[in-house]
């Protein structure tokens, strides 16, 4: 293990995007019930300054935009947590007309949380396995978002004019 | 004896738009009125000068089976602790109604909601952008003949997913009966 990959697995500062449900699980994991700071991660406020992104329930288009947007802005390397059945295939909301169902089709993520919705005990699980992951090389999702931009567009502009908002193909 | 709310609201509203509304007592403090699409400028105008000052919402109604959708606006008089709802129809095919902003300057964003979901146009309201919808290229979503699960099976398609469950209860499978998982 490289002194980079230590020293970026246990020191990831997250941007939560608290849509859909699931963000009320985030306060009881960041305070001292469940103390993520101890994983040396810490809540940041802008997508510049994160290295790992939370998306932490449903997404409507509308939100999908500025997850994509939040996501483009972040500095690599970068990883993704989703949290809850919603973003993996669209949950309770399977036939709602305005909600995407799986998230993998607009962003790269790393790690899908299950449950609706996971309790902090999930998500801190989630955390150590990503730390293992990056002391692994093995949570490259990023990588995998450069390699394919033009897939991920396509499946982008499938469900918003992404001209308006990102980069184009 | 003196009359309840209802009753004194009822009495004076029947006095003064006999002939544009028609006007109902659905129970205590709560009124129903009536009215034709023209109506509806004059007849709100009334009712806020009469006290009803607070426009709570603007909902709309699709009757499908009559063809038409009924717009609701949902007032509030907090002298007289009363609500009334003023009902009008508008056809389906042609769907369209004064904007209510002249009166009350919040219809601005009800009315926009409304034309997002229902299609329903409001000539002088300066802004029907999208509100939730953005870039919506579908028919407006709250029709009763909008079909929700096929635009969502068209529009975000999930992937086939039989294989990877199939693997994924192999995996369990093999959990129980004491293999280590690969
Ligand atoms: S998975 Fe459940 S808890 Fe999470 S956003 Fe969906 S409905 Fe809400």
């Amino acid at each position: 293990m490289g002194l980079f990959k230590f020293s970026r697995s246990r020191s990831l500062w997250m941007m939560h995007f608290c849509t859909g449900c699931g963000a009320i699980e985030m306060p009881p994991t960041m305070t001292s019930r469940y103390d993520m700071e101890r994983f040396g991660i810490i809540p940041m406020a802008t997508p510049r300054q994160s290295d790992l992104l939370l998306v932490t329930g449903y997404l409507t288009v509308k939100t999908l935009k500025r997850v994509v947007r939040s996501y483009e802005q972040m500095a690599e390397p970068k990883y993704v947590i989703a949290f809850g059945s919603c973003t993996m295939r669209g949950g309770m909301y399977w036939d709602s007309y305005n909600t995407v169902k799986e998230l993998d089709l607009y962003i790269p993520v790393d790690i899908y949380i299950n449950g609706c919705m996971p309790r902090p005990e999930a998500i801190i699980d989630a955390f150590i396995k990503l730390r293992d992951m990056i002391d692994k090389g093995e949570a490259n999702a990023w990588k995998n978002y450069r390699d394919n931009l033009d897939w991920y567009k396509q499946n982008q502009a499938k469900v918003f004019d992404i001209n308006k908002w990102s980069a184009k193909i | 004896m003196s009359l309840d709310v209802e009753e004194s609201i009822k009495q004076d509203i029947d006095l003064r738009l006999k002939d544009i509304a028609k006007c109902e007592i659905q129970r205590e403090r709560r009124l129903k009125l009536y009215t034709g699409k023209d109506r509806v400028i004059p007849v709100l105008g009334f009712l806020k000068s009469y006290g009803f000052i607070h426009l709570a919402a603007i909902s709309c109604v699709d009757w499908l089976d009559d063809g038409e959708f009924e717009i609701v606006y949902n007032l509030w008089s907090y002298r007289d602790k009363a609500g009334i709802l003023v009902k009008t129809r508008i056809s389906r095919e042609n769907p369209e109604i004064d904007t209510a902003i002249p009166i009350y300057e919040i219809a601005e964003t009800y009315e926009r909601e409304i034309h997002e979901m229902f299609g329903v146009n409001f000539p002088g309201n300066p802004n029907l952008t999208s509100l939730f919808l953005e870039d919506w290229n579908g028919p407006p979503p709250m029709r009763k003949d909008f079909d929700t699960r096929k635009y969502a099976a068209e529009k975000y398609g999930m992937r086939d997913l039989t294989e990877q469950l199939k693997i994924g209860m192999d995996k369990i499978k093999g959990v129980r009966d004491g293999d280590e998982i690969l």
